[in-house]
């Protein structure tokens, strides 16, 4: 069942005399318990994708277009089940559609801070430094309890604190101390217990293991998984570390330029890679699957995204780059559709295997190709 | 709860002791150092050499001056002030006169200006960049960057001579025409209080504003201040528990500095208000070479500086719980 639906949104940041393209028509959908994964080079918007969700977006950042249905509401819109009351749905002034979703990208400020952490928690890219340093970091979960739960005793709040606490592996008394007494994976830990305070439907977590070292980013990777398997939550996880992506993710959304170049299930992206940035991406990480294996990072640096040219976004750095990927930036075509029929189909489906290339149809010649680690190179010439 | 140990509030305590041993030692010898002696101003031309000699024989005068600097040391310690020279009273009991009046206008010119400051200094500081906090900004600039006598002079100027409605000078009336109960009392103190108090909360507050103002700013893009907004709170909660609270560490910090300003500005300000307070007595203790009350007024401002570096320490411990009390960071 579909949890989130984020149709053609478009996010930017006014600067100066420009607008940051950070997120540019992106479409992706993240059903209920599953795990979905942003990946992408530093830059590529995911940070800005996940904060535009919450309207948590730096106050020069705007949602341009676009819509986020989201299958949760309002408490004042609810039935005793938690679905929208039929009068709220048959009335056109609430932004909620006929099958109960509820699009977040209208709501206003106050009415966005009730679906803050009781339907999305976001744990933000620098966790480590989210704990307030004045307050205990028990007091600091029992403040997002109480903010939603305000029937709830303190005492309740407490308890149920220190419970959490106690699931991610932080002794229960610690919820006495303060953050500067915990070590930076526990820090983590804690940030994630708070997320899980108010049993959100979708948990946010923008590069959890960034920061930490190796075996402790196993730990937080196991402790994601094992939230939820117990909670039933869906995660959105954000990483540039597509090593990461292998190990938790059902489907994932491979960003670049502030545009979704690939989607898929975690065997589309890493069995039948179908587009080069993502070949390129996969050569410059180690992973489990391939072992061993040279790395080869992709030429060049990422766009700057202020006031982009129409072309694709990743043509500059492509070794596959043609003719056609100058005028504009590709479509997302349905990789399974065209391998079939050898014809450049679009994706219907958000959830079908899709890649941004104007060169799908030649899909095993890239893929050859972007073995080879002088392709990669070739392109450092030609672009300088 | 408590993360003061005694151990280090013993310690911290003798710290403030040898500290004010110190500065009476350099009282003791700046003034002995300052050209001509009290006496002076007793001694007549007419007088015979046995007259002087009894006079200084009296004020100790003829002692080694190590003695009278034990004297003096152990004497101070005793709270044995000595007798004024000028005013022909014990100095402690001047000082329990004068003390209270300049604590009660300074006190309170220095709870307003560190309610009103970081106050002030947090909404701008969370406004950054925009117009509010600019155009705040530079006026109260442009207030700080007055000498407070001439403020204060505006102030005597307009709300005394010009509209007649404070009275510019005393802590009471006069020669009064009412009777004195304690409602009267009271008003008057206040009106009399007012004008002072006034010029100098005026200029007061901008210093713990300046503190608060970029301590601000630098809290607003911290992580917990975003998680705060994550998990819901509203801006005002997310300004004042999350952001402002954390803002207000340094301002502690800058709260004992401005102590010493403050008392800076004691001393002109009782002149141009005619405060009869401690500033008072202390210009003219230096102008009539009374050394036991000068010796006796610094001593007392020492001894309000350093208890206030105390009561601010202790208060940081509690403002920062990462920093335990008494150890270094
Ligand atoms: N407040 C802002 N104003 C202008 N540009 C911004 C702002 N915030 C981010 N950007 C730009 O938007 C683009 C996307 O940034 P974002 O932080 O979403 O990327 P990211 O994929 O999360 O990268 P990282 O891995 O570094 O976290 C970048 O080019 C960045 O420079
Ligand atoms: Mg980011």
């Amino acid at each position: 069942m579909t949890l989130l639906e984020v149709n053609d949104l478009s996010i930017r940041y006014a600067v100066e005399d420009a607008d940051v393209h950070a997120v540019d028509n992106a479409n992706f959908t993240v059903d209920s318990g599953e795990t979905y994964g942003l990946v992408g080079e530093s830059g590529c918007g995911k940070t800005t994708l996940a904060k535009s969700i919450l309207h948590l977006l730096d106050s020069n950042g705007y949602i341009e277009s676009g819509e986020m249905w989201f299958d949760g509401t309002l408490p004042q819109w609810e039935d005793g089940n938690g679905n929208p009351r039929k009068e709220i749905i048959d009335d056109d002034r609430y932004p909620v559609r006929a099958d109960g979703m509820t699009n977040l990208a209208e709501l206003s400020d106050s009415q966005i801070r009730d679906i803050r952490w009781r339907e999305v928690a976001l744990i933000p890219q620098s966790a480590m430094n989210a704990l307030n340093p004045v307050y205990k970091v028990g007091d600091q979960i029992v403040e997002a309890i109480l903010r939603h739960e305000p029937q709830t005793t303190k005492r309740e709040a407490d308890e149920r604190a220190r419970d959490l606490l106690e699931r991610v592996g932080i002794d229960p008394e610690r919820a006495d101390d303060y953050a500067h007494e915990f070590s930076g994976g526990m820090k983590q830990r804690a940030v994630i217990a708070m997320a899980m305070a108010c049993n959100p439907s979708l948990l946010i977590a923008d590069e959890p293991t960034t920061a930490l070292d190796v075996i402790i980013q196993d730990r937080i990777l196991e402790e994601l998984e094992q939230i939820q398997e117990e909670f039933g939550v869906s995660i959105l996880v954000i990483s540039h570390d597509i090593s990461v992506m292998a190990e938790i993710c059902d489907r994932m959304a491979v960003m670049y330029g502030g545009k979704i170049m690939e989607r898929g299930t975690r065997d589309d992206i890493f069995r039948e890679t179908a587009n080069p940035y993502t070949l390129g991406l996969k050569n410059s990480f180690p992973t489990i699957t391939q072992k061993q294996q040279q790395l080869v990072s992709i030429p060049g640096s990422p766009p700057h995204l202020r006031d982009p040219d129409p072309g694709c976004r990743f043509r500059k750095r492509c070794p596959f780059a043609v003719e056609d990927c100058e005028r504009s930036h590709p479509p997302m075509y349905d990789v399974a559709s065209v391998e079939e029929t050898g014809r450049l189909q679009e994706a219907m489906d958000d959830r079908r295997h899709g890649s941004a290339c104007y060169r799908t149809d030649e899909l095993d010649e890239i893929r050859t190709k972007a073995m080879k680690e002088e392709t990669w190179k070739e392109t450092a010439t030609q672009s300088h | 709860m408590t993360r003061i140990s005694g151990k280090y509030l013993a310690k911290r305590l003798v710290v403030s002791y040898l500290t004010l041993l110190l500065i009476m030692t350099l009282l003791f010898a700046l003034i002995r150092s300052a050209p001509g002696t009290f006496i002076d101003s007793m001694i007549s031309p007419e007088m015979t050499r046995a007259q002087v000699e009894r006079i200084r024989e009296v004020w100790g005068l003829n002692e080694p001056l190590w003695k009278q600097y034990l004297n003096f040391m152990i004497n101070y310690q005793t709270g044995e002030f000595g007798r004024s020279p000028t005013w022909r009273v014990p100095v402690w009991d001047l000082i329990l006169r004068r003390m209270p009046r300049t604590l009660i206008l300074f006190g309170a010119s220095y709870i307003i200006a560190y309610l009103v400051g970081p106050l002030v200094g947090m909404y701008l500081g969370w406004w950054r960049g925009t117009q509010k906090d600019k155009t705040i900004f530079g006026t109260s600039l442009m207030v700080y960057s007055m000498p407070a006598f001439w403020l204060a002079w505006l102030f005597i100027w307009f709300f005394d001579y010009e509209m007649g409605w404070l009275p510019s000078a005393y802590m009471m009336t006069q020669f009064p025409e009412f009777e004195w109960t304690a409602f009267t009392v009271m008003t008057d103190v206040l009106t009399h209080i007012a004008l002072p108090l006034i010029s100098l909360s005026c200029i007061g507050w901008v210093g713990a504003m300046l503190i608060m103002r970029p301590s601000m700013n630098n809290v607003v893009d911290e992580g917990y201040v975003f998680l705060a907004r994550a998990k819901g709170l509203d801006e005002r909660t997310v300004m004042i528990k999350h952001a402002a609270r954390n803002a207000l560490i340094p301002v502690a910090t800058g709260a004992i500095v401005g102590l010493a300003f403050l008392i800076d500005g004691a001393v002109i300000t009782e002149a141009v208000f005619t405060w009869p307070g401690m500033g008072q007595i202390l210009v003219e203790a230096v102008l009539n070479n009374d050394y036991p009350v000068t010796q006796a007024a610094f001593f007392m401002l020492a001894v309000l500086v350093v208890g206030m570096r105390l009561i601010t320490d202790i208060a940081y411990t509690y403002l920062d719980p990462r920093i335990k009390f008494g150890e270094e960071n």
